[in-house]
């Protein structure tokens, strides 16, 4: 497993378990123990994905940075040069972009 | 406001062209239980729903739910986009065809298109989150459908995942009920409605 998809699969996974704290959240906001894990994950989801833009590309609006990702390896066609980064990258629902996780997941017996 | 993310919330792989099981997933992007009722059904919802953290919830459940509906879609794009005529035609998947090529266009599996009238926007609390209630499990039932006709392990992977998301979003509105009762009438949970006889909500 590459570097992206190792980096992709986490951020799937620690954004889905804030997906779920945050409506465990909405129902029990007084939960210390929750609202600290809520907090440690954010954090976490923060820094995986920066750390995901600096190398690859951007996957929210709030990670676009046209000073990054003009790498010569950058997945777009305007490789090299400074070009709008929001569109680089595999599109979310080809398999190119899902590679990554499944593997490890259909492992469980599905 | 929403802004978008480019990932699915949940892997979506398939490598096995079948027009036939797309055509029974397509039921959870356009049919009466599907992934664009429910969306539709907690964003309407909302607006007037009295009590904030009621209101919230129905924020981020539709919010979730539109996630829902993207891997529903890209199931259905990943077991379609190679697809040979032949193929659609001896599975009974030759009339979408016809109509969309291979494009996404929600429906239901037996060929009604999607309807606004799939869901309720009451105005009243107690009515509304009894039907959030009920549209997970009939969502749910629907997967449990899902999960027992198709074998391919890639397209069951994510139903499986959206089944038990079913689950945990009717627990958080049976959670939301309770928080509503609390601000009704104890002796008599019919005795306004809280959504439109303001005056009489307690604090």
């Amino acid at each position: 497993m590459d570097d992206r998809n190792t980096l992709l699969k986490e951020i799937g996974e620690v954004s889905f378990f804030l997906d779920d704290l945050r409506l465990y959240l909405d129902t029990h906001p007084l939960e210390e123990k929750a609202m600290d894990l809520y907090q440690q994950h954010h954090q976490k989801r923060m820094e995986l994905l920066k750390s995901y833009a600096d190398k690859f590309e951007p996957l929210t609006c709030h990670c676009i940075d046209l000073a990054s990702n003009n790498s010569p390896d950058s997945d777009t066609r305007y490789a090299g040069r400074k070009h709008w980064t929001w569109s680089d990258g595999p599109i979310p629902w080809d398999t190119a972009a899902n590679a990554c996780h499944t593997a490890g997941i259909l492992k469980g017996g599905a | 406001m929403w802004s978008y993310e480019k990932r699915l919330q949940f892997p979506v792989h398939i490598t096995k062209t079948c027009p036939k099981t797309a055509s029974l997933i397509i039921s959870q992007f356009g049919g009466p239980d599907g992934e664009l009722a429910a969306s539709m059904r907690y964003l309407s919802q909302r607006y007037t729903m009295p009590c904030k953290e009621v209101s919230g919830l129905l924020t981020d459940i539709g919010t979730e739910e539109l996630a829902h509906l993207e891997m529903i879609c890209a199931i259905i794009y990943q077991l379609t986009k190679n697809m040979k005529v032949e193929e659609a035609k001896a599975c009974g998947f030759d009339a979408y065809y016809v109509d969309h090529t291979s494009a996404l266009w929600p429906t239901a599996a037996a060929g009604v298109p999607f309807n606004a009238c799939e869901f309720q926007s009451k105005g009243d609390a107690i009515t509304d989150l009894m039907e959030d209630l009920a549209a997970e499990q009939k969502a749910r039932t629907t997967y449990d459908n899902l999960i027992r006709i198709i074998d391919d392990g890639e397209v069951r992977a994510p139903l499986k995942f959206l089944r038990a998301r079913e689950i945990v979003h009717f627990q958080r509105f049976g959670e939301a009920m309770e928080k509503i009762k609390e601000k009704l009438d104890e002796k008599n949970f019919y005795y306004f409605n809280m959504e439109f006889d303001k005056q009489f909500v307690k604090g």
